[in-house]
């Protein structure tokens, strides 16, 4: 008898020691923070973001998941939430989620999203058209950029003593030196995507409406044309495999220019992995860029948290420390509000071969939606056919 | 039906239901939205616009897998040769230690590798100019389609040389000691004993190889960046950058024709073999 109660008292405190856990866990909010892009973005979250935010809100913890590069990540992102809403599900398991320009655009139009920008007091500090205009979709309220990266000619001086200061000068300087110049085509990164932007822009006659839209199909004609001379362009240069790709060739010397991301430049000469003499010039008539923008999903599961994670997140303190001097990206929110946090050197670096000025006026738009994918496929038919 | 019956079906019932829901219903959805033009309904717009765009590379996938799968039967079979009919007893020890490191390399391991040791002042090039085989401006880069080959001929080639040196070994030596008794040498051996007792072996070898290397995206995305290219890369393009899935499972229809193709050439020569 005694030995039953014993054994029924140990199960009972069994139980009760698991309920108790139970509710302990039911009190830590997991909050999934979903990622495009490469896997620096996942770094990020895990190692910087993360612990600062689980540290200032003591039972929240922070799940970073990675979806990969490119636009594939944001369509991952993407058909996570569609799934979700079309099975009716009550909340959705993505908190607030990284995601490029076309998907933030689409996402917006299909109502997954939730106008978030005014519920947030860092949602002032956003000044650039981006945060309102997406490759033409109107975003208003609902993204506030992460960051806004570039892209630019490297180049290295030994080689090339005066760069070519236009697309121009650019392209009798690969007659000159041909296969000297290389990018990486439509299929091997954004910076080869970019360039090819860049390259329609200065040569079609309706740049503007190719970066603001409306979408008119009458407009092919002007583009196929300018795709005809990109490519002869073409004959001359090399087309690398990938942005990394480009670096790696401009390193080992076997190009002596390029068409990269600035951060990922400025990364890996602070790596090491390019010599620290390699600079950077901004052509004209200028060169795309483009934000990836923070956004909350409509039925996230922790919104309020979400909310908090990005005011965090867009802070002036963490995008000077976390987003200019970790990733060398321009900052999403307006960076004079950064200017104080950081020191001079870092501000420097940023714009030492590209002036504000000049990124101002030669730091360009992608263009919109209907454009973005009319060119990629053009190039494929003209280009590389 | 006897319950040792309803037992067996029963045990076959989970893996038959994972192929069904993993691997048929995919390939059912991925072909029927092949022949499902933009729109909506049924139609080629997909195929024909895969031909417009892609008509190079659909030529070119093939022929580039079947000169890689042409390379690694003979280097495969020169290896299985040599471990079977080598003379140094050190060299075969070497070889057979060797030969099968790369299969232990992932596709995306192995093209990082080539990467850095194919480019134009890549690790090879360097090499072979500190040796003075080679004058600096004579070096050529290898990142393009030959690229592609050097890297699967030489990932899977251990895959192949192994099951065809273990099909070598397990032959009846009487008639390979009788042919050298015989005067033979070496390589008629190899070319009129060995090879044709083996191939059946090296056959499923090379086939199972042609179908991997169809499938392979990272080798042909990170060697080349040039056009024309393998078809993987048109796919994962089609998908990534213009969220198109019909034309990419058009091309993946065609994927499975020239897969397919290969099957059906295997399956009639084993029935052959078979009625013999």
């Amino acid at each position: 008898m005694l030995r039953r109660t014993l054994l029924q008292s140990v199960i009972a405190g069994g139980a009760a020691l698991v309920l108790a856990q139970g509710a302990e866990a039911q009190q830590k909010t997991t909050l999934n923070v979903m990622t495009a892009g490469d896997q620096n973005m996942v770094d990020y979250i895990t190692d910087y973001l993360g612990p600062m935010f689980e540290k200032q809100n003591p039972n929240v913890s922070v799940r970073a998941v990675g979806t990969g590069p490119g636009d594939a990540g944001s369509q991952k992102i993407w058909e996570r939430l569609d799934a979700q809403k079309k099975a009716g599900t009550a909340t959705w398991d993505v908190d607030v989620a990284v995601v490029h320009q076309a998907m933030a655009g689409q996402m917006v139009k299909e109502g997954l999203l939730d106008a978030y920008r005014d519920k947030i007091s860092t949602g002032k500090l956003v000044t650039r058209d981006t945060a309102k205009n997406s490759l033409g979709a109107n975003v208003d309220g609902f993204v506030i950029p992460m960051f806004h990266s570039q892209t630019a000619i490297a180049y290295n001086p030994a080689m090339v003593a005066s760069p070519p200061k236009s697309l121009t000068e650019l392209v009798s300087w690969t007659q000159a030196n041909p296969k000297k110049f290389g990018y990486n085509g439509i299929k091997g990164g954004m910076s080869g995507v970019a360039f090819v932007f860049g390259w329609v822009y200065a040569n079609a006659p309706n740049a503007k409406q190719l970066m603001e839209g409306p979408y008119d199909p009458g407009t092919k004609v002007s583009i196929d044309a300018s795709l005809t001379k990109l490519k002869d362009f073409n004959k001359n240069v090399v087309i690398t495999p990938g942005n990394a790709g480009t670096l790696d060739m401009l390193n080992r010397g076997e190009i002596s220019m390029g068409a990269v991301w600035v951060d990922m430049f400025y990364t890996w000469q602070a790596e090491g992995r390019l010599p620290p003499t390699m600079r950077l010039q901004l052509i004209s008539p200028g060169m795309p860029g483009q934000p990836m923008y923070y956004v909350v999903p409509t039925k996230a599961a922790n919104s309020e948290v979400a909310r908090k994670f990005v005011e965090l997140a867009t802070s002036p303190a963490v995008q000077a420390e976390g987003i200019v001097k970790r990733f060398n990206w321009y900052p999403g929110i307006d960076a004079q509000n950064l200017e104080s946090k950081l020191d001079k050197a870092v501000w420097d670096k940023l714009f030492k071969d590209i002036t504000p000025q000049e990124l101002a006026q030669k730091g360009q738009p992608m263009p919109i939606g209907p454009y973005f994918k009319e060119i990629q496929e053009e190039y494929e038919r003209i280009v590389q056919n | 039906m006897t319950p040792t019956r309803l037992l067996s079906l029963a045990l076959v019932t989970p893996a038959l239901a994972v192929v069904l829901v993993l691997f048929v219903y995919p390939l059912g959805f991925s072909l029927a939205s092949a022949f499902e033009p933009p729109g909506g309904g049924f139609g080629f717009a997909n195929f024909i616009k895969a031909f417009e765009l892609y008509d190079k590379d659909i030529l070119f996938t093939p022929v580039l897998i079947a000169l890689s799968t042409a390379i690694i039967a003979l280097v495969s079979v020169a290896i299985g040769g040599y471990l079977t009919l080598g003379g140094n007893p050190v060299a075969v020890a070497v070889l057979a230690w060797l030969y099968r490191w790369p299969l232990f390399v992932p596709f995306i391991v192995a093209a990082q590798c080539m990467r850095t040791f194919l480019a134009k002042n890549g690790l090879m090039n360097n090499g072979l100019v500190s040796m003075g085989l080679l004058d600096t401006e004579q070096t050529v880069g290898f990142l393009d389609w030959r690229g592609i080959v050097a890297t699967f001929v030489w990932k899977q080639t251990p895959f192949v040389a192994l099951m065809v040196a273990g099909a070598m070994a397990s032959l009846d030596r009487s008639t390979i000691d009788a042919a050298r008794n015989l005067g033979a040498s070496r390589l008629r051996i190899l070319i009129e004993i060995l090879v044709p007792q083996i191939r059946g072996t090296l056959m499923v070898g090379l086939i199972l190889s042609f179908v991997t290397m169809m499938s392979v995206l990272s080798v042909p995305l990170m060697l080349s960046g040039a056009a024309p290219n393998l078809l993987t890369v048109d796919m994962a393009y089609r998908i990534n950058a213009q969220g198109d899935y019909g034309v990419a499972n058009a091309l993946g229809f065609i994927s499975y024709l020239m897969t397919g193709i290969v099957g059906w050439i295997y399956l009639r020569r084993s029935l052959e073999e078979r009625t013999r």
